[in-house]
């Protein structure tokens, strides 16, 4: 088992407010999986991403990444574990604008413990990241010479370079373009098909139809756990949809 | 640990902040460069000062030193009998022997002798016996003629040096060099014409008449052999003056046997006392000079720490990813800090850089007697060290602001 969360509770204060952001969350996630996290705006799926990830703790509850329990690490350890162990793609990509594509996708290997003076492996991983999400020719440009789609799949070569247990997407084409948006969702697939686990964090079906498995969260609380059955883009959006409409038929479906 | 590579990114991307935002940290760091360089041209002024003015008593005699016999005071006249205390011939040999920071030492004794040339005969005229040594130690040399030598010494010969004034007053001819004068009823051949200096700083007029004639040769003219001498000498640097004093006393003292607390029978005195006087005044300006650089690397930090404040804010999304991808709390602090730190040590440089461009300048101004004035290498490597110790103290806030960011709330940072 990859990830195991089990009666995750997240709570804010703010102010006098107190906001259960989770209420309870069990999840398990196996490795080569590919989930999509959905629900609406305040339904807890960036809480939940940001426990996943590693960037938040939970106020209670057990969460064990690859066997090792993080939910009570300190802010070094769990540094060390987004290091080697996660990898992010962000909805803004979040590049380092003056930094080249290359220097970009390096930058987990600065944070790297043990990294020592190796740079010929680490320009070799970084180039070879560069390569697998087909920028290979683009390896000295800055952001600002690239396109959103070849700038998130920059931001996808730094998420991969450490070879992550778990790569972590939030809303990775939210600022795309359609046509933009299938070429990353294919990228992902890819990398899925290769044996990466992908957790997708988004709001669109068309995005979460590219998944085997939809998690919708609602008010903090899973509301529903599906897998997908079928291969074709445009199949998976009908059957996500149905289920989410009628949620007496979604268990039946499931099995 | 952070890797090596870590270091050099660091660094490497503190330039680039600086260099992407020229003016806004070349204006940060003027508090540095002006305190810098303040102090540093300050300081090359002082080195200027020091060297030309212990060049200045190095040559009318800082590094000479005194010897007089002297009775201890208060102590009765029958237990300190003249032939105790009075310095002996042996006892400059014994100097000259064992002393190791003396350069040069003579004797020197004083005869009221009667004078004669062929125009003028005066009663009453001092005439001075010195060793060769004499030239070197009272930094004067012969006008024209020859200097005594050890030949003039040894064999006693008897041979004169004499002065201006000496010569106007025995009315001898401009060039008296191969004439004869009479001293004390005995022919001296005059050899050479002694250069006179006058200083009022020192005190040595150079208007009364000299004579000079070789020490042996004035000990045979005392009427008897317990005649009065001093020592005059000269150490081989000012700075060795304590030494010198020290190992002379100790020289006398054990060729007198004077042994436990008993009192000296002689006296060692050096002309330091005026250096001491500008060593005290020289540090009396640099320490104002310090507190005014004080002041401006205080505000040179605080313009620092606030540059640095605004740089934390401004690539709050920076540092939250950077924590994503996983920098530790302490990876960022360095960073910040290391940015802190080049960002003075660059107001430091060019600092520095203005300061030596003053210290030039100062060097090259008509009348200050400050040709002498150059950075010494301590003064840059103090000030870049004050510029480290600016940027870790005033950097170290912002530092620990960014390390502790939630990288939640800096990723969502607008």
């Amino acid at each position: 088992m990859l990830i195991e969360l089990r009666d995750i509770t997240k709570v804010y204060r703010v102010g006098v407010e107190t906001i259960h952001a989770l209420r309870g969350v069990s999840l398990t996630i196996e490795r080569n999986e590919m989930v999509a996290i959905m629900g609406s705006s305040g339904s807890g799926k960036s809480t939940l991403m940001n426990v996943l990830g590693c960037l938040d703790r939970p106020t209670a509850g057990h969460y064990k990444l690859t066997g090792k329990e993080v939910s009570r690490m300190g802010a070094t350890e769990l540094a060390h574990i987004r290091n080697e162990q996660i990898g992010f793609v962000f909805q803004s990509f979040e590049l380092l604008s003056r930094q080249t594509a290359l220097q970009n996708v390096e930058l987990p290997l600065v944070y790297a413990r043990g990294a020592g003076w190796r740079w010929g492996a680490r320009r070799r991983r970084a180039l070879e990241a560069l390569d697998r999400v087909g920028l290979a020719n683009r390896v000295t440009h800055r952001p600002n010479q690239l396109s959103g789609g070849q700038k998130q799949r920059v931001a996808i070569a730094r998420a991969i370079l450490n070879r992550p247990a778990i790569l972590m997407a939030d809303e990775p084409t939210g600022n795309l373009d359609s046509q933009t948006t299938l070429d990353i969702l294919a990228l992902f697939r890819q990398l899925h098909g290769d044996g990466q686990t992908i957790v997708i964090v988004t709001h669109e079906d068309e995005v979460a139809a590219h998944c085997q498995r939809v998690v919708r969260l609602r008010d903090g609380s899973i509301q529903s756990d599906l897998p997908i059955v079928s291969d074709t883009a445009g199949r998976f959006c009908e059957v996500v949809e149905a289920r989410f409409r009628k949620p007496a038929a979604r268990v039946e479906g499931a099995a | 640990m952070l890797s090596p590579l870590f270091y050099m990114q660091a660094i490497a991307l503190a330039l680039a902040q600086i260099w992407a935002n020229k003016a806004r940290s070349a204006l940060t760091t003027l508090g540095i460069i002006v305190g810098v360089a303040s102090v540093t041209a300050v300081i090359a002024a002082l080195v200027g000062l020091k060297t030309k003015i212990l060049t200045e008593f190095e040559s009318f005699g800082a590094n000479r030193v005194f010897i007089f016999p002297n009775r201890p005071d208060n102590a009765p006249r029958n237990l300190y009998p003249w032939e105790k205390i009075r310095l002996k011939t042996e006892e400059v040999e014994a100097i000259v022997a064992q002393c190791t920071t003396i350069k040069a030492i003579t004797p020197v004794t004083d005869i009221g002798l009667s004078a004669e040339s062929d125009k003028e005969q005066l009663d009453g005229l001092t005439v001075t016996g010195i060793w060769p040594d004499w030239h070197t130690i009272e930094n004067r040399a012969v006008l024209s003629g020859r200097p005594f030598n050890r030949v003039d010494e040894t064999n006693a010969r008897q041979v004169c040096l004499l002065n201006d004034a000496a010569i106007s007053e025995l009315k001898l001819p401009m060039e008296p060099l191969g004439e004869h004068i009479l001293l004390g009823g005995r022919r001296f051949l005059i050899i050479g014409v002694v250069e006179t200096i006058t200083s009022q700083m020192f005190g040595s007029s150079g208007n009364s008449a000299e004579i000079f004639i070789p020490f042996s040769v004035a000990a045979k003219l005392q009427p008897d052999e317990f005649f009065f001498m001093r020592f005059s000498a000269l150490v081989k640097s000012p700075e060795l003056a304590e030494e010198t004093k020290s190992e002379i006393r100790f020289i006398l003292r054990k060729s007198r046997g004077l042994v436990g607390d008993e009192p000296d029978t002689f006296q060692v005195e050096a002309i330091d006392q005026y250096i001491e006087q500008f060593k005290a005044l020289a540090a009396g300006i640099t320490a104002v000079a310090g507190g005014i650089v004080g002041i401006s690397l205080l505000v040179g930090g605080i313009g620092i720490m606030n540059i640095m404040l605004v740089s934390v804010s401004e690539r709050t999304r920076e540092i939250g990813l950077r924590k994503a991808v996983g920098a530790t709390p302490s990876a960022i602090l360095m960073q910040f800090l290391l940015e802190a730190i080049t960002l003075s040590l660059a107001g430091g440089f060019v600092g520095v850089a203005f300061g030596q461009l003053f210290a030039f300048g100062l060097s090259k101004l008509p009348d200050a007697q400050l040709d002498k004035a150059e950075v010494p290498t301590w003064a840059v490597l103090m000030s870049f060290g004050f510029c480290a110790v600016v940027g870790i103290v005033f950097g170290m806030f912002p530092a620990i602001k960014a390390a502790r960011l939630d990288p939640i709330e800096a990723l969502r940072h607008e």
